[in-house]
């Protein structure tokens, strides 16, 4: 009889166990699925329509001072294509086009587009990579972390780990506003770990019907009294063509 | 003649059928008509030769102004023009006025049509190429074309582009070129696809009156840091580019090449013997945009390249120095060191060194 108990005893406990660790693994599964929704629903702040054109003033600052500014046209469609035409004086004809983790810059004294590496993306306070690659859900794996406030918004903390060694930052913690998936802060690493970047996503506005991201600050962590700030405006809705995104396209206006 | 008939015959029905899918994808009544592009740049370019071994003048000097105009309608039409100014006095004051681009272009369904004159790079070499048939002549020494004094070729030419992949039809006139030249009208195809990460283009023509061609191009990111390109060109001869790029973390670029063309009076330069044989070239430059993301540093852009004859070890010393003030003004000094024989390739040039220092004025 206390056979039979012993036996029945062991039983119970391990499928007490394996409920246990079945609870765990969906509760976890749950979990992943919930951050990619909320991750996804954060990119619909930034990239409003599946083909959209857009312009991004960037302005830097050196210890507050407002030191540089540059002018975009940014043409976007799905998650990895991204065309965009410098228009600042100094960049005046220069273009660059990203097709996935393919990058191209089109000089305009040579007309020829030129391979760019990741290294050459990431140079300077706002990065290539900053203004052409916007859809986090398409380059990074979300899990989430934990609860926590930022000033007085409650937010979802996530860490994105990148999908592809291509992605331009390896791995970001990612604030999103609990109330409706905004973006609120970021942090920005590189593959040594070393944290590169914050952004603060400053201001919302409507337009043409979507709530969109309109002011966002770039804060250099390694240098720490330069900063960027990027504006949005005239976000729109386009059809954009495919060949708009060829690479071998140098007749580029 | 058949061969032009041909290719005439091709492009007015690809214009027809381009034109019957118009409809299909007009744009959204939400899209402004018509948009418009300029940009002006001035430049006063002086040059000073030193120690000339011949009786000419020390000082070259130019002042260039360069408009330029686009106008895009409807993501339909366009045109663009391109247009360079040039007063220089050297032993003599001339002014001249260049086109360097002009052509109307018509965008409809997966064609592009453009006719006119038109810069096209499909060389992928930085200072030399070997495929680039239609391209502007590549000078190793100043690859960039600091001048942008550059012009590009007469042609009608049709792109097809769908997905990852475009073909391209082009005739190119030399009826129009500039006296001296040795361009010939060439017909060229290409077809250019993006394949694991390799932009690969396969191109095929023909010089009227002379040589068949053929040529393969590729580039390739590897890793974060290198780039790979690299050519191979069949005419007469094979001729074979191989070139890298390396960036550092900290943003400086090396570009290093490997050349070796075949001696034909097409790829020759005027300063080498027909008898020298094949020819072999290295180009090594380092260079550094922005020097230091810091205030004062990062209106400073500083370059500094090697090309050398490997055959006669012959070379040229290429120091470049720019820098901003403000949105639209920059100053610059450019400077070449020819070393070697008198009977090699840059050693025959006939000054110690030249620099060039100029100001340019950008809108």
């Amino acid at each position: 009889m206390s056979k039979v108990n012993c036996t029945l005893r062991t039983f119970l406990l391990l499928f007490l166990l394996a409920l246990l660790l079945a609870c765990a693994m969906v509760s976890r599964a749950a979990t992943t699925s919930d951050a990619d929704s909320l991750l996804k629903r954060s990119d619909t702040y930034r990239n409003g329509w599946p083909s959209f054109v857009t312009r991004v003033k960037i302005t830097n600052f050196e210890s507050g001072k407002p030191d540089e500014e540059k002018l975009y046209e940014v043409s976007q469609k799905g998650t990895d294509k991204t065309y965009v035409e410098f228009m600042s004086p100094r960049e005046k004809g220069r273009h660059l086009l990203m097709l996935g983790d393919d990058m191209w810059v089109y000089l305009p004294d040579t007309s020829r587009p030129v391979r760019i590496t990741l290294l050459e993306r990431l140079s300077g306070d706002a990065s290539n990579g900053d203004v052409a690659r916007t859809n986090y859900s398409a380059d990074y794996t979300p899990v989430y972390m934990r609860a926590e406030k930022v000033g007085a918004e409650q937010c979802d903390v996530l860490e994105l780990t990148a999908k592809r060694k291509g992605a331009t930052y390896q791995r970001i913690l990612y604030w999103i506003r609990v109330e409706d998936a905004r973006p609120v802060r970021a942090e920005f690493y590189l593959t040594s770990g070393k944290h590169i970047k914050t952004a603060i996503f400053d201001e919302y506005a409507e337009s043409n019907g979507k709530l969109l991201l309109r002011k966002m600050t770039l804060y250099d962590e390694i240098r720490h009294n330069s900063h960027s700030v990027l504006d949005y405006s005239s976000p729109t809705h386009r059809e954009l063509p495919d060949k708009l995104f060829y690479q071998g396209r140098t007749d580029r206006y | 003649m058949k061969l032009r008939f041909y290719i005439s015959a091709v492009m007015v029905a690809s214009v027809m059928i381009a034109a019957r899918s118009h409809a299909q994808d007009a744009p959204t009544s939400s899209e402004s008509h018509y948009s418009t592009r300029y940009s002006v740049a001035v430049i006063d370019d002086a040059t000073f030769y030193s120690n000339l071994s011949v009786p000419i003048p020390s000082t070259l000097n130019q002042v260039l102004l360069e408009p330029s105009f686009n106008v895009n309608i409807n993501h339909r039409w366009s045109f663009s023009t391109s247009l360079i100014g040039a007063t220089t006095t050297y032993s003599a004051t001339t002014t001249q006025l260049h086109v360097k681009e002009t052509y109307a272009g018509l965008s409809a369904g997966d064609f592009d049509f453009l006719a006119g004159r038109k810069l096209v790079r499909w060389g992928t070499g930085y200072a030399f190429t070997a495929a680039g048939v239609l391209d502007p002549p590549r000078i190793a020494t100043n690859p960039s074309d600091r001048l942008n004094l550059n012009e590009g070729r007469d042609m009608v030419k049709a792109d097809w582009v769908r997905g990852q992949h475009a073909l391209t039809l082009a005739w190119s006139t030399a009826a129009l070129a500039q006296k001296g030249t040795n361009l010939r009208d060439t017909t060229a195809f290409r077809y250019n696809v993006l394949v694991h990460g390799f932009d690969t283009s396969l191109i095929a023509g023909n010089d009227r009156g002379g040589d068949s061609f053929g040529a393969l191009t590729f580039t390739r990111v590897v890793g974060q840091a290198w780039e790979i390109h690299g050519e191979a060109a069949w005419r007469e001869h094979e001729a074979i580019l191989l070139g890298a790029k390396y960036t550092m973390a900290s943003g400086v670029t090396f570009i290093g090449e490997f050349y070796t063309p075949p001696n034909i009076a097409y790829y020759r330069d005027s300063s080498v013997s027909p008898l020298a044989g094949r020819q072999h070239y290295g180009f090594l430059n380092a260079s550094k945009t922005r020097l230091r993301e810091l205030p004062g540093w990062k209106e400073w852009d500083l370059s500094g390249e090697m090309v050398i004859n490997l055959d006669d070890h012959s070379y040229t010393g290429v120091f470049d120095v720019s820098r901003w003030f403000g949105k639209h003004v920059s100053a610059y000094v450019h400077a070449e060191i020819p070393v070697g024989s008198k009977t090699s390739e840059y050693g025959a040039a006939p000054y110690s060194n030249s620099t060039s220092t100029g100001i340019r004025f950008q809108l």
